[in-house]
C-alpha cells in the first residue's frame, strides 16, 4: 500500500522575526493540547507541524513575543 | 522489546488525565494523606489541557443555599433525564457543590459576584437558580497547577495510557502507556487509579469534515471508555448520546447561559424562540433537530435586540474565554452580532457524561464496577456534572482512592496483559507500508454519522455495526511514521472501540428516551415496563461485547409534585415522532 | 548570587543571572514549572529585572505563585515604569485573599497617587473586607478618577456596613460617572430597605438605562414594599431590558396591587418583556391574574407559553 504526500493549508502562523525559540522558548509547543507545534529544523523556530488543530489558542495567548496567530481552519472559514 | 526492558514506575495512587477532575483528584489525595505517592499522567501537558483549557463562561449547575437545594437539583436532573438516574451519586454531587464552589473561590478562581461580594446567580430555568457565570473564569487552570506543585504531584506530561492493568486477583494494578514524542512505552504500577479522560469526543465527525473541529478537545478521544470496556469495567447508558447545540461550522456553545441571562436566545429563522423544554436535555435537542430540519429552520442564535452595552458585555465573555477563536470566525464571515443572528446547528455525537449521561459506571464513592479504579469528570456516569461535577468527583474519587490505597498491600502485576499491549503498542511504527491513522479515522468517524448519528433506524445501525467491525479488521494495517502519528494510531484504536460500543449500545436498548439522544424511529415510544433501567455494555468473560441491565436505585428523592410543574414546562405532546 | 540545593533551582538560578536578557526571559517561563518554595525569591528579583520585557514576563506569572508570599513586591510591581507589569501585579494582588496582605495594602495606598494603582489596591483590598478599609476608601469616593471611585464603591459595598450607606447613596444618586452609579446602586443591596428608600426614588429615573435596572433589581432583591409605585412606572420605561426587570422585580414583591400594570406589560412587543411579566404573575399567583395568564397560554413565545402553563398551575394550587 504505498503512500502519498498530501498537502494541507495549516491554521496557526509563528512569525520567526518575533519567535525567540533559539533562546529556548518552548511554550506554544509545550501548551498545545494537541501537541502539533514544533520546532522547524531548518529556521529553529517554533511551526505547525500537523494540521490538527483545535483553534483553542493557548498557543497565542502564552507565546511572550506574540509571535503566534491562530486562525480559523480553512475548512471552517 | 519485552516487560524485562523496562523499569517499572511505582505510585500509591495514578490519575490518569490531567484536565479538570483529573488535577483535583491528585491535590484531593494529597491533602488527605500527603504520605502518599501521587503521579498524575497527561496526554498533553497539565497546565492547559482538557476542557477548560482557555477557562470557561460559568457554572452551569452551581447549587448556592438560598438559591437552589440539593432536593430540588436531584429532583430535576432526575426528571430532565427520563428518570433513569443514580440519585445517590447526583445527591453526592449536589451536596458538595456549594463547599466545592467556596473551596475554588478561596483557591483564586473568579465567580462573578454582585457589589456587596455574593455569588451573582443567574435564574436560566424556571424551577431553580443554577447559573453562576465567571466571566474572569481564564485562570482556572493556573490555579490549578499552582495546587499541584504545592503539593509536589508527580506531573507526567504527554503520555498516553492506552491499557489498565490488573493483578492476579482482578484488582486495578496500574497502566501501560507511551510518550508520545519519543514512542517509549511507560508502564506504573499503582495501589489506585483514578481515570479523568474527559469524554469520547472524536466518535462523530463535525459537519464542516474538520477531524479536530470537535465540539469536546480532540485530546479526548475516548481512550478512557476503551481502557476501562478492556480493564472490564461496566460502561452504562451509552446509547444516551451526547448531541449539542453549536455555531454552525464554529465549535463554540450556544452559550445559552452566557446570553439568556442578557436578553439572548435561540430562535428559528423568523426570529421567534422555538424551544419548549427547560432543562439542557435530549428533549431540547429533539425540538433543536425538528426546528432545524423545518421550514423555519435554520436555527440561530438572537442577540440583534440587545443593547449595544449588552452586546459589548457579551462580546467581551465570548471572545476571551472558554472558546475565544469566535470572534475570529464571525469576522472572517462578517457576522456582527448587532446586524445578525448567528446561525446554528448541532454536534456531532459523543459519550459524554458532563452533557448527558452515558459513561463508565461509578457510584457515590466514584468506584467503578473494578476494584480499586475510580472515574470522575465527562467519562464517568454521573448525569449532567458539568465543570463543577468534574471538580468534585475528581474530590471524591482523589478521597476513596486515598483510602484504598492505604489499604492495599503487594501488587502482583499480570505480566501478559503487559506482553501483550507492548505489541499492540509498537505495530504501527514497524509496519513498512500501511493505511495512515489519518485515513482509517476519517473513515470509522464518518460511517458513524452516516449510520449511527439520530434518528437512529435498526437496519440502518446493524449496517453500520457491520461496516465499523470491517474497519475493526483493518487496525492491524495502521501505520505510524512517528511517535505523534503513533499516539494517533493508538487514538484510532479507541474511536473504533467506542464506534462498535455506540452502535451496539443503541441496538441494544430497543425504546426512544432522552429525546434525540436516544430517537429511535421504529421504537417511536418510552418502554418503561421493560426499559426503565440503566443498560450495561461490559467485555464478558470470553472477550465479547455485552450487555445487561441495572435496576435504577430507590430514589432518594421523590419526583412529587414537580414532576408535573416541569411537565407542564416541557411540550406539550411528548416527541411526536 | 545565592546558591540553591536544589539542582533544577540552581540552574534557574544561573539563567537568571545570565547577560543575554533573551535568555533571563526564557528563564522565567521555566521557573513556573519549579514546586520548590524559593522558586519565588527568584521571581522577586525577576519583577526587578533591568529589562522590561523580564519584568514583564515575571509580572505575567506572578498569579501562578501563591502571592501571599509575595506581597510586598507585588506593591513595588505597581509602580513599575510599564503598563503591562503594573496591570499583572493589580490582578495578582486582588487574588492574594489573604487577611495577612491587608496591613501592607493599606500601607501602599497611603503612598500611591497615579488612579491606576490607587484602583488596583482598592480593588485588591475589596475582598479581605477589612474594616480598617473604611476610611482610606471613604476618602476616595470623591478621587478625580472614575476608577478609583468605582473601587472605593466595591470595598464599601463588601464591607456591608449601615454607617457607610450615606456615602454609597450620594454616589448612586450624584455621580458623574453612569458606572460609579450603577455600582453604588447595586451595592446598596445589604442595607435594611427603609434606609435606602428615599434615595431610590430618585436614582430609578436616572437618564442611564442601566443604573435604572440595577436601581429596579436593588428594589427587588431588598423586597423594598414601599417601592412597589417606582416599579410600576418604570415597567412603563422607554427602555425594554427596564421594563423586563420592573416586571421581574413586581413579583418578587408579590403585590397584587402590581397586576395591573403587569397585565399591561402582557401586551410588549418585546418578548422578554412579557416572560418576565409571566412569571411575575405566577409568582403572584392571586385570581386577578388568571386572565393575562390565560391569554399568554396562547402566546407566540414559547418561552412565554410554557411560564404560563406554569403560573396555571400555581394558581390552581394556591
Ligand atoms: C467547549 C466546551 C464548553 C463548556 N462550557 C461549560 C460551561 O460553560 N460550564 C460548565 O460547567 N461546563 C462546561 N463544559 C463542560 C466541562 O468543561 C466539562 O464537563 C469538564 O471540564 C470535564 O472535565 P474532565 O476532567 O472530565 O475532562 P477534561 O477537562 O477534558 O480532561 C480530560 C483530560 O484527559 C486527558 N487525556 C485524554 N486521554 C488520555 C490518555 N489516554 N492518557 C492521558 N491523558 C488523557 C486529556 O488530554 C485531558 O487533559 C464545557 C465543555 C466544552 C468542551
Ligand atoms: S511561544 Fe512564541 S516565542 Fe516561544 S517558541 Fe512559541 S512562537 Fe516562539
Ligand atoms: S490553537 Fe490550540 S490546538 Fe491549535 S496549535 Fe494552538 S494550542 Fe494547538
Amino acid at each position: 500500500m504505498p503512500l502519498a504526500n498530501h498537502h494541507t493549508s495549516v491554521p496557526v502562523l509563528v512569525d520567526e522575526e518575533k519567535c525567540i525559540a533559539d533562546k529556548g522558548c518552548t511554550v506554544c509547543i509545550d501548551v498545545c493540547p494537541l501537541d502539533v507545534l514544533w520546532i522547524d529544523e531548518t529556521t529553529g523556530k517554533a511551526h505547525m507541524k500537523y494540521d490538527e488543530c483545535w483553534y483553542c489558542m493557548p498557543c497565542e495567548a502564552d507565546c511572550p513575543t506574540d509571535a503566534v496567530t491562530v486562525n480559523i481552519p480553512y475548512l471552517l472559514r | 522489546m519485552n516487560i524485562e526492558d523496562l523499569t517499572i514506575i511505582d505510585t500509591d495512587v495514578l490519575v490518569i488525565g490531567g484536565g479538570t477532575a483529573g488535577p483535583m483528584a491528585a491535590v484531593t489525595v494529597k491533602e488527605n494523606n500527603p504520605k502518599l505517592d501521587v503521579i498524575l499522567l497527561e496526554k498533553a501537558n497539565v497546565k492547559r489541557s482538557g476542557a477548560i483549557s482557555m477557562g470557561m463562561d460559568g457554572l452551569n449547575n452551581a447549587i448556592v443555599p438560598g438559591h437552589a437545594t440539593p432536593e430540588q437539583y436531584v429532583r430535576e436532573i432526575t426528571i430532565a433525564n427520563d428518570g433513569i438516574v443514580d440519585q445517590p451519586a447526583l445527591m453526592a454531587y449536589a451536596q458538595r457543590s456549594f463547599p466545592m464552589i467556596e473551596k475554588l473561590d478561596a483557591w483564586g478562581v473568579h465567580f462573578q459576584k454582585d457589589e456587596t461580594g455574593d455569588y451573582d446567580m443567574k435564574k436560566v430555568h424556571h424551577l431553580g437558580t443554577y447559573v453562576l457565570p465567571m466571566p474572569e473564569g481564564h485562570n482556572v487552570k493556573k490555579i490549578l497547577y499552582r495546587r499541584l506543585r504545592r503539593h509536589r504531584v508527580k506531573v507526567e506530561n504527554r503520555y498516553q495510557a492506552t491499557r489498565l492493568l490488573k493483578d492476579t486477583e482482578g484488582n486495578i494494578a496500574g497502566m501501560i502507556g507511551v510518550n508520545t514524542r519519543t514512542g517509549e512505552p511507560i508502564i506504573i504500577r499503582a495501589k489506585a487509579v483514578i481515570m479523568a479522560t474527559g469524554a469520547a469526543g472524536r466518535i462523530g465527525l463535525p459537519h464542516s469534515g474538520y477531524l479536530f473541529g470537535t465540539y469536546e478537545n480532540p485530546a479526548n478521544s475516548g481512550d478512557g471508555h476503551a481502557m476501562a470496556y478492556h480493564a472490564g469495567a461496566d460502561l452504562a447508558n451509552l446509547e444516551c448520546y451526547q448531541v449539542n447545540p453549536l455555531l454552525k461550522d464554529y465549535n463554540g456553545p450556544a452559550c445559552a447561559y452566557v446570553t439568556g441571562p442578557l436578553g439572548g436566545f435561540t430562535s428559528n429563522a423568523f426570529g421567534e424562540r422555538f424551544i419548549e423544554c427547560d432543562y439542557w436535555s435530549g428533549q431540547m435537542m429533539l425540538e433543536f433537530f425538528k426546528e432545524l430540519e423545518s421550514g423555519k429552520g435554520p436555527v440561530f442564535l438572537k442577540l440583534d435586540h440587545l443593547a449595544e452595552e449588552t452586546i459589548q458585555e457579551i462580546e467581551t465573555v465570548l471572545h476571551t474565554n472558554e472558546r475565544p477563536s469566535r470572534g475570529r470566525f464571525h469576522d472572517g464571515r462578517h457576522t456582527n452580532y448587532r446586524q445578525q443572528m448567528v446561525e446554528m446547528h448541532i454536534s456531532e455525537i459523543g459519550f459524554c457524561s458532563g452533557h448527558s449521561a452515558s459513561g463508565v459506571w461509578v457510584d457515590e464513592t466514584g468506584a467503578t464496577t473494578v476494584p480499586g479504579l475510580y472515574g470522575a469528570g465527562d467519562m464517568a456516569s454521573v448525569p449532567h456534572n458539568y465543570m463543577l461535577g468534574a471538580f468534585v468527583y475528581g474530590q471524591i474519587c482523589g478521597e476513596s482512592a486515598a483510602a484504598f490505597a492505604s489499604e492495599r498491600g503487594e501488587i502482583n502485576l499480570d505480566r501478559h496483559l503487559i506482553d501483550q499491549e507492548l505489541v499492540r503498542l509498537r505495530a504501527p511504527l514497524e509496519r513498512q507500508d500501511g493505511i495512515p491513522p489519518e485515513q482509517m479515522e476519517y473513515k470509522v468517524r464518518r460511517l458513524v454519522n452516516d449510520y449511527l448519528q439520530p434518528p437512529k433506524v435498526t437496519r440502518r445501525m446493524e449496517i453500520g455495526l457491520e461496516r465499523i467491525l470491517a474497519v475493526r479488521e483493518d487496525l492491524k494495517l495502521l501505520k505510524a511514521n512517528d511517535a505523534h502519528e503513533l499516539m494517533r494510531a493508538m487514538e484510532v484504536h479507541s474511536i473504533v472501540d467506542c464506534a462498535e460500543m455506540a452502535a451496539r449500545a443503541s441496538l441494544y436498548r430497543t425504546e426512544s428516551r432522552w429525546g434525540l439522544y436516544h430517537y429511535r424511529v421504529d421504537h417511536p415510544d418510552t418502554d418503561e415496563q421493560r426499559w426503565f433501567c440503566h443498560s450495561r455494555l461490559y467485555k464478558d468473560d470470553n472477550g465479547n461485547m455485552a450487555h445487561g441491565t441495572r435496576p435504577v436505585a430507590p430514589y432518594i428523592v421523590s419526583l412529587g409534585e414537580e414532576k408535573d410543574a416541569y411537565n407542564q414546562l416541557r411540550v406539550k405532546q411528548a416527541a411526536n415522532a | 548570587m545565592k546558591q540553591y540545593q536544589d539542582p533544577e533551582l540552581q540552574e534557574l538560578a544561573e539563567r537568571l543571572a545570565s547577560d543575554d536578557a533573551g535568555l533571563r526571559r526564557v528563564a522565567v517561563l521555566d521557573l513556573v514549572d519549579c514546586p520548590e518554595p524559593e522558586a519565588v525569591e527568584l521571581l522577586i528579583q525577576a519583577l526587578n529585572d533591568a529589562d522590561p520585557l523580564v519584568r514583564q514576563e515575571a509580572a505575567k506569572v506572578v498569579d501562578e505563585f501563591e502571592s501571599a508570599q509575595m506581597a510586598d513586591a507585588l506593591i513595588a510591581a505597581l509602580n513599575d515604569s510599564d503598563e503591562v507589569v503594573r496591570n499583572a501585579a493589580a490582578h495578582a494582588l486582588s487574588d492574594l485573599k489573604d487577611p495577612a496582605a491587608a496591613a501592607p495594602l493599606l500601607a501602599a495606598l497611603q503612598e500611591s497617587r497615579d488612579p491606576f494603582v490607587v484602583a488596583g489596591i482598592l480593588r485588591a483590598l475589596k475582598p479581605l473586607r477589612d474594616a480598617d478599609a473604611r476610611e482610606p476608601a471613604r476618602a476616595r469616593l470623591d478621587h478625580a478618577d472614575p476608577r478609583v471611585r468605582r473601587e472605593a464603591v466595591a470595598v464599601l459595598g463588601w464591607l456591608k456596613e449601615d454607617a457607610n450607606l450615606p456615602m454609597l447613596i450620594e454616589r448612586a444618586r450624584d455621580d458623574v460617572d453612569p458606572e460609579v452609579r450603577r455600582a453604588a446602586v447595586g451595592a446598596l443591596v445589604y442595607a435594611d430597605a427603609a434606609a435606602v428608600a428615599e434615595a431610590l426614588n430618585g436614582i430609578v429615573t436616572d437618564e442611564h438605562w442601566q443604573v435604572r435596572a440595577e436601581a429596579i433589581n436593588s428594589i427587588g432583591k431588598l423586597d423594598h414594599q414601599q417601592g412597589l409605585d417606582l416599579l410600576i412606572t418604570a415597567s412603563r420605561d422607554t427602555t425594554w431590558q427596564v421594563r423586563e426587570k420592573a416586571a421581574d422585580a413586581i413579583g418578587k414583591l408579590r403585590r397584587v396591587e402590581g397586576v395591573p400594570a403587569l397585565g399591561e406589560c402582557c401586551r410588549d412587543p418585546m418578548s422578554n418583556v412579557r416572560k418576565a411579566t409571566i412569571g411575575a404573575l405566577g409568582a403572584i399567583a392571586d385570581e386577578q391574574c388568571r386572565p393575562y395568564i390565560e391569554t399568554a397560554l396562547d402566546d407566540p413565545d414559547p418561552d412565554v407559553r410554557k411560564l404560563a402553563r406554569w403560573a396555571q398551575s400555581r394558581l390552581s394550587a394556591a
